[in-house]
């Protein structure tokens, strides 16, 4: 298990270190290089000349890289064009925010899929079977813009129950008290979610309870609740977890929709932002945490394996 | 009947599958079990001997169904009681053990957690006491470190110790009554004879009573009391296994026996097989069920359904309107086959395609033409070595020794064109992986293959694809090995296509004459490979074994997937080809009586090594390697009254990762010594030239007896 785990971690180390050489190649694919895109225009060939020194961008790459990784290393990712500030401290403002949302939409995604993805495999061809189906399709089916417009008629502005805009406040803890305005967000971002979850525990359910194991328990006189608690549930999260390992990303990016649809002030809204505004650093720097959180994902999806598979933690 | 244990009166399921078909598995079964007595249920597949094991427990399959009868165990009827009230009897007065496994335990639990599961259900034990209780049982079952298996899944044990684990849960809560399905069929000989004795063993201990469903007739033979034979959802014969065994009455089971290659050791003689194919059991046949296949079937079975006839004094049933007479014996079931092989040979086709579609063979080759075997070497192994490495993946920087599985270690051997080699060993000795070397499709790690005299691991792959037209494999599995989106005709041509032979039309005039030479009909090509049976399927892939006209064919356990009598009919078909073709086969098999009855030359493995080669009668009769004896004595012969000569192999297999020092048997070998350990036993021919055996002290003759 030991064994397992250092191997993980030394191979995500090693993609972390790929993906921050794809990010330093595309700071210098930025149009016109980073001193016409700060400068402007307008500047003249001495004053670029002069930024580009003053910033060590006339040094050679493999020395401009051992810089910048340098300078990642201690945190410093560069400063914001437009905000004047650096962009380690927006993320670090804007980060937790957003695992904030991430979080919570995909636990009460897991929460309510997989006891629903269950019913559909329990009541396989009934009525409820189909309804949840249907459901699902259409909630995978709408993007999540449109979603999220619904919601907002709805719940905000037909039945004036829950407010439009995700709350403001500066803090977590800020956030977290002001509920309400938490669940439309959190909702929009979680059905697609539940949608796709729910219909992979029902194929996992289902392939589960034609497994032989299923037969021998039924011999021993399990019921048929606690077969399904006991022996199929831990099997068939197994393949759930590679998805929850590889959703994390596409979460992040969920959230971007998410967030400028509710003016949440997470890392979506900054990135949304920043593209409009041409801010590089901050681009690059979201870019940056995006990566991070796939190679994550897919750590935290192997390790979640491992817990609950037992092959494959004697095999590796 | 208040002295029987389980009765089971006209009992009938239907499984009606997910297109609404309704197939009437069970149609009007009875049987009775007294207490403490056991009873075979045998029968080909599909005959409903699962579904009865299945039925009493209620455990059918989705969709299945008890839609007539009474199950009465112990004044209970279980085909009607309660969901609840059957809860409290499975696992406890009633356990059950299913084929598979590796499939039948939870991957996910420990061994300890699932034997003490039913303890936990069915008594008060806490915890503790359930998991003490669970261990005296995984020592019963003959669990080695059973504290520490406990703790173990099912992943970390080999075949045989899971099968005892299933075991033990059955039994943790000492049943009245045990239900084994097929219990050793997925397990190698020594393994599969270890776990009969254990079951034998415990059965006597706890008085058990016992159901043993199996399709093997040498597995019942000394392990019950009586048996029941069934064919197509119903009881064809019912009796004491003695007068079973002797003189089986119904047609049907007469034909069964007549099938076993065991019965036929002769090569040189075609098997006795049973025409055509199960009825299928969608409708209810009119008649008798076996009246389509069977050689004495007159107007009357072919209109009325035969109802059981007991004879009161032997206990002895059939349902057959001619019966084999006591009187006639075996002899007479000789008979009723020869009448059913001369008139309708193909019809294992009809079943599934119009009779107009039907072609007969060309002719039937000649029964006593000798088989083309020349002096000429076709194929020459000479220290073939084949390693895998454990671990895979850019972070392995060392392939030393220790990480590494040694699959094939040293392997020489000579195939004379036209001759039938067989390969015999248990799981993991290596045996087709030799097969795929000699095919080309994996190259020895080291030593050279020789074919026709060329070496073929020095090919370019030109030239390697050139020899593959010379050498053609046929698997165990031809529905998994073939593309079930492609047709027939399509599946056949490829191999012409590839190899780049002949015109559309010349490849069609092929594909044709491979058909009739497998007795297939014509029109097979236009259609997919899962309409065919399985029998069909393994002609199939015969015949694309033999669209380039290969002058080998590697047969990987051809026949092991398939019944007792339409194994017969592709062992036939294979030693017609070879006759008419002058076919050299490298026949590998796990099954010993098969290999007897179609290998001129055998080579039996163990680990990775060849440890004896010779002329198959003679390593037969008179073995020299303690493997090879071993093998022989552990064969579950079909006869109640065989008395096993020498001592079964104990133990199990150990792994090639890890193999023995020196002789690699030496760890199960009951006359090892020391210097087994350090020396590896070189290949010597103590006894006649050509009869090699690779052993410190070889057996000094002495027949096996038994058989």
């Amino acid at each position: 298990m030991i064994r397992f785990l250092t191997k993980r971690i030394a191979q995500a180390a090693t993609v972390l270190l790929l993906v921050s050489v794809i990010v330093f190649v595309l700071l210098h694919m930025l149009p016109g290089g980073p001193a016409r895109a700060i400068l402007g225009v307008q500047a003249t060939p001495e004053a670029i000349a002069h930024f580009n020194h003053q910033q060590g961008y006339d040094r050679s790459l493999p020395q401009q890289y051992v810089m910048y990784l340098g300078r990642l290393l201690s945190g410093d990712l560069g400063e914001s064009y437009k905000l004047n500030q650096t962009v380690a401290s927006l993320l670090g403002e804007r980060l937790p925010k957003t695992a904030l949302l991430a979080g919570l939409a995909l636990t009460l995604a897991a929460l309510l899929a997989v006891p629903l993805g269950i019913l559909q495999a329990v009541r396989r061809g009934k009525a409820a079977d189909y309804l949840l189906t249907g459901a699902a399709f259409l909630a995978y089916a709408t993007p999540v813009f449109f979603l999220g417009l619904v919601l907002i008629l709805v719940f905000s502005q037909q039945l004036q129950l829950l407010p439009a805009e995700a709350p403001q406040a500066d803090t977590l803890g800020g956030i977290l008290t002001d509920l309400p305005a938490l669940v439309l967000p959190v909702v929009t971002a979680a059905l697609g979610i539940i949608a796709a979850f729910s219909r992979y525990t029902r194929s996992a359910v289902l392939d589960n309870l034609s497994e032989e194991y299923v037969r021998t328990a039924r011999a021993k006189g399990q019921s048929n609740a606690r077969i399904m608690a006991r022996h199929v549930l831990r099997n068939a999260l197994i393949p759930l977890a590679t998805l929850l390992g590889l959703h994390l990303p596409t979460l992040f990016s969920g959230t971007l929709v998410v967030e400028s649809m509710f003016n949440y002030p997470g890392m979506g809204l900054l990135f949304w932002n920043a593209a409009q505004g041409s801010d590089f650093p901050v681009l690059l720097g979201v870019t940056l945490v995006a990566g991070v959180a796939t190679v994550l994902g897919s750590l935290l999806t192997d390790i979640a394996y491992a817990v609950l598979d037992p092959r494959i933690r004697s095999v590796t | 009947m208040t002295d029987k244990l389980l009765t089971i009166e006209d009992l009938h399921v239907d499984i009606t599958g997910r297109r609404g078909r309704t197939i009437h598995a069970l149609d009007g079964v009875d049987l009775d079990l007294a207490p403490g007595e056991a009873l075979g249920i045998v029968g080909e597949s599909g005959c409903g001997k699962t579904m009865t094991a299945l039925s009493v427990l209620r455990l059918l399959p989705n969709g299945g169904k008890v839609t007539g009868g009474r199950i009465l165990f112990d004044g209970t009827d279980l085909a009607t009681t309660p969901e609840t009230a059957l809860r409290d009897i499975r696992g406890n007065t009633i356990g059950m053990v299913f084929q598979d496994p590796l499939t039948s335990l939870n991957p996910t639990l420990t061994i300890g957690a699932q034997v003490a599961e039913p303890l936990l259900l069915h008594t008060e034990l806490t915890k503790t006491e359930a998991w003490a209780k669970a261990e005296e049982t995984l020592r019963l079952v003959g669990m080695p470190r059973p504290t520490e298996r406990m703790r173990n899944y099912p992943h970390q044990l080999s075949g045989g110790m899971r099968q005892r684990v299933a075991i033990a849960m059955a039994l943790v809560c000492e049943p009245r009554l045990l239900i084994a399905d097929e219990p050793t069929t997925a397990l190698d000989v020594t393994t599969q004879h270890q776990i009969l004795e254990l079951i034998d063993e415990l059965r006597e201990r706890l008085g058990m009573a016992m159901i043993l469903v199996t399709h093997d007739l040498g597995v019942i033979a000394r392990r019950v009391d009586r048996v029941a034979v069934m064919y197509g959802g119903r009881i064809a014969e019912r009796a004491p296994v003695r007068p079973l065994f002797a003189t089986p009455r119904h047609r049907y089971t007469q034909a069964l026996f007549a099938a076993l290659p065991e019965r036929t050791t002769d090569g040189a003689r075609t098997l006795l097989t049973i025409p055509g194919l199960p009825p299928s059991l969608a409708t209810r046949p009119v008649g008798c069920r076996f009246a389509p296949r069977c050689g004495f079937a007159t107007e009357i079975c072919r209109t009325a359904e035969p109802e059981p006839t007991c004879d009161s004094g032997t206990g002895h049933a059939v349902a057959c309107f001619h019966p084999g007479g006591p009187e006639a014996g075996a002899a007479a079931s000789v008979d009723v086959i020869d009448v059913a092989v001369g008139g309708t040979e193909t019809t294992e086709t009809t079943a599934t395609t119009e009779a107009a579609e039907v072609r007969p063979r060309p002719e039937q080759p000649a029964p006593a033409a000798p088989p083309e075997r020349t002096e000429e070497t076709l194929l020459r192994l000479v220290g073939v070595t084949k390693s895998y490495p454990l671990h895979g993946g850019p972070f392995v920087r060392r392939r030393t020794a220790a990480s590494q599985v040694s699959a094939v270690a040293g392997i020489s051997l000579t195939v004379r064109r036209g001759e039938t080699f067989g390969i015999v060993g248990e799981s993991g000795c290596g045996k087709s992986t030799l097969g795929r070397m000699v095919v080309g499709l994996e190259a020895p790690t080291s030593g050279t293959i020789r074919f026709a005299d060329r070496d073929i691991t020095t090919l370019t792959k030109r030239e390697l694809r050139a020899h593959r037209r010379e050498v053609q494999l046929m698997f165990q599995d031809s529905y998994a090995a073939m593309d079930p989106r492609m047709r027939v005709g399509a599946i056949l041509r490829e191999p012409l296509a590839i190899q780049r032979i002949g015109d559309s039309a010349e490849q069609r005039r092929r594909i044709a004459g491979l058909l009739d030479d497998v007795g297939l009909p014509r029109g097979s090509v236009n259609r997919y490979p899962h309409e065919f049976s399985g029998g069909q399927r393994q002609r199939l892939g015969l015949a694309r074994a033999l669209a380039l006209a290969p002058s080998l064919v590697v047969a990987d356990e051809p026949v092991s997937a398939l019944d007792v009598s339409v194994q017969a009919q592709i062992l036939n078909l294979m030693r017609d080809l070879q006759r008419e073709k002058g076919l050299s086969y490298l026949f590998i098999s796990h099954d010993l009586a098969v290999v007897r009855h179609l290998a001129d030359s055998v080579g039996v493995m163990y680990l990775g090594k060849l440890v004896e080669t010779g002329p198959a009668e003679r390593v037969f009769a008179r073995p020299l390697h303690p493997y090879t004896r071993g093998l022989l004595d552990t064969v579950n012969a079909p006869d109640p009254d065989a008395t096993p000569a020498g001592t079964p192999l104990a133990g199990e297999t150990p792994s090639a990762a890890a193999p023995p020092s020196g002789c690699r048997f030496r760890t199960r070998c009951p006359s090892a010594t020391e210097l087994c350990a350090t020396t590896e036993p070189p290949p010597a021919e103590p006894e006649t030239p050509g009869h090699r055996v690779a052993c410190h002290f070889p057996l000094s003759g002495g027949a096996v007896g038994g058989r």
